[in-house]
């Protein structure tokens, strides 16, 4: 088990305040949110001015964090509100469906509801 | 894989280029933290997503991106912009999405946004934006996600938003807000997310909202609002609802009659005192409420027609009674903690057959009846602890069995049921100090830790010399046919107080009352 060796933002990768040899970014850099890195079982933190495709970002005084978005957004502003979907849903109202409502018909290309 | 050069004549595209500073593939270039202080040129003119976030831009030239013309991303976050042309970004018909996230600027650049016309998302969280120009958005009629949240604006942009029909989810949280006049979202008829937490808001018009017919969701937590949001009976399709970390102390009668979509409605670590008991009542989705220290409150809420409640939680009130149909209407409750009430004396809850964890502790009970419990085999989780329970009919826990954890300590019992107990995994008895005789663990198959009002009477569970008498010791054996006996007092993994030296099995001179 390597030792957890801490250190401050001047070792670290670029928008880290601490990190750790094994698990990279442990703190941010305020204003940047912190993202966990999967790669098998490792997790290695980075720190990014936005989360990644598939995760939306929440800010907070004292920390910022970026969760999942639902499972059928490509993207979204929050938990439940996706900008864009995964193929096979259109968006609508900030909703991913598999089917448009009354009125709206399906456009792959942009897979969003249209009139 | 990177772009491949194709031979025009091919069907290919011309010949695809990109800047030696980036990584191009499949019409897209990333150039991010690459300590670039200018935009990289020689890109391909078929860019339609360009990254030049964590860099260390300070200023956009006039036309800088005329030659990207079918760019529909563009990322600038994380640079250090404070100044952006009012031609840096003409050309760009096709943008769609641009992130400006992270940057210096003082205000919107609003002349540089005038002719996105396709933009939909405009991120601009964490700058130093403390004015919004009037015609900040003027052009941007596709406008759907505006990100404004984490600067210093001291109110509403209401003007500049005053023409934002298509806009579905807007920020401006963590900015200072203080308060937010009436009809501030006046035309925003699209909107469905509004984020307005981490502001200084104490105060809001009672028609602030008036025009948010599609609103969903509406974050007030983490403000100063001294008073509960009236101004929320505009909204008619609220979904979830939060005011969290305010200084809110009533929440009144009614309350949310004209939200009857409210699914989730995030209250606590509000200084509440009262709460009217029609306040929640007709919330058909409302899946979980939780009150806490409503110190004030001596009526139980109405519930009914909020019946899709799972998780109930109202603890720290005066409320001495429970209501005798709250499992006709709750029958789909998993949880309910009632625990630091005065409630007196409990209906039978055999109408709520999902329910998973009863938490009663810090109330006034007196007794357990018969029904009391009946029909809950689903409850794993049971708490009495620290109220005034004498007895407790003898099938008080006949049905419950699923329960793996009953904490009875603190109460005034002398003995205890078992009978249904079989999954019982953890008793507490502790504190019962009228509960003397020893304790027989013989209807207990599962028991594996249990805590007893006095040390003697673990010897039942942990093996030592043993206290029983010969006549009880044979009942027992032909009972559970020898063999398992020996077993089964070994699995017994925790008993407590357990009994040593000072604390022995053995009771002096023949009473056991004489112990040390």
């Amino acid at each position: 088990h390597r030792p957890h060796k801490q250190s401050m933002s001047s070792g670290c990768q670029s928008g880290c305040l601490t990190c750790s040899e094994y698990n990279g970014c442990l703190s941010c850099k305020p204003r940047l949110f912190i993202f966990l890195e999967r790669n098998g079982m490792k997790q290695t933190g980075v720190c990014l001015p936005s989360c990644p495709s598939g995760y939306y970002g929440t800010r907070s005084p004292d920390r910022n964090d970026c969760t999942k978005c639902r499972p059928e957004c490509d993207s979204c502003f929050t938990s439940n509100f996706c900008t864009r979907c995964r193929p096979g849903f259109y968006l609508h109202q900030g909703k991913c469906l598999q089917t448009c409502p009354e009125g709206r018909v399906p456009s792959t290309a942009q897979r969003e509801c249209v009139l | 894989c990177f772009l491949q050069h194709g031979n025009a004549g091919e069907g290919q595209s011309t010949p695809a280029t990109c800047s030696p500073l980036c990584r191009c593939e499949d019409g897209g270039a990333d150039c991010s933290g690459r300590g670039l202080t200018a935009v990289p040129t020689g890109l391909s003119a078929f860019t339609y997503y360009l990254d030049i976030s964590m860099n260390n831009i300070t200023e956009l030239p006039a036309n800088v991106f005329r030659n990207l013309p079918y760019l529909e991303e563009l990322r600038l976050a994380g640079n250090d912009l404070s100044f952006i042309h009012p031609d840096a970004l003409s050309g760009l018909h096709q943008l769609k999405v641009l992130m400006l996230q992270n940057n210096q600027l003082r205000t919107v650049p609003s002349a540089a946004l005038r002719n996105l016309h396709s933009l939909q998302s405009l991120r601009l969280d964490a700058n130093h934006i403390t004015v919004v120009p009037e015609d900040s958005f003027e052009g941007l009629q596709q406008l759907r996600h505006l990100w404004l949240d984490d600067n210093s604006l001291t109110e509403v942009p209401i003007g500049p938003l005053r023409h934002q029909g298509n806009l579905q989810a807007l920020t401006l949280a963590l900015n200072r807000i203080v308060h937010i006049p009436d009809h501030a979202f006046a035309n925003l008829t699209s909107l469905v997310v509004l984020h307005l937490h981490n502001n200084r808001i104490q105060e809001i018009g009672k028609n602030c909202f008036t025009g948010l017919e599609n609103l969903e969701t509406l974050d007030l937590n983490f403000n100063n609002l001294m008073t509960f949001p009236e101004a929320i009976q505009t909204l008619p399709k609220l979904k979830e609802l939060g005011f969290h970390s305010n200084n809110i102390a009533v929440i009144p009668e009614g309350a949310f009659h004209k939200n009857p979509l409210l699914r989730a409605i995030h209250l606590y670590d509000n200084p509440l005192s009262f709460v009217g008991v029609t306040a929640f009542q007709n919330l058909s989705d409302l899946s979980s409420l939780m009150l806490r220290g409503a110190s004030m409150m001596q009526e139980f809420p109405i519930l009914t027609g909020t019946v899709k409640l799972e998780s109930l939680t109202l603890t720290g009130t005066k409320i001495s009674s429970i209501p005798n149909d709250l499992c006709d209407v709750l029958s789909l409750l998993r949880t309910l903690d009632l625990s630091y009430n005065h409630i007196q004396a409990l209906p039978s809850l055999q109408g709520c057959v999902k329910l998973q964890e009863i938490s009663l502790q810090h109330n006034q009970l007196q007794q357990i009846d018969r029904d009391t419990f009946h029909g809950l085999s689903a409850l794993r989780i049971l708490d009495l602890s620290q109220n005034q329970i004498k007895s407790i009919h003898r099938d008080g826990f006949l049905f419950l069995s699923g329960l793996t954890n009953l904490d009875l300590s603190q109460n005034a019992l002398s003995g205890v049921p078992t009978a249904g107990l079989t999954a019982l995994n953890q008793l507490k008895l502790s504190g019962n100090l009228q509960m003397k005789q020893p304790l027989s663990a013989q209807s207990l198959p599962k028991l594996r830790s249990i805590s007893v009002p006095y040390a003697y009477q673990c010897c039942a569970f942990i093996g030592c010399d043993t206290l029983l008498s010969s006549t009880q010791e044979a009942a027992r054996k032909r009972a559970s046919g020898g063999e398992e006996d020996v077993e089964r007092v070994s699995l017994v993994m925790h008993c407590s107080p357990s009994p040593g030296a000072f604390k022995p099995c053995d009771h002096l001179l023949g009473s056991w009352m004489i112990r040390l």
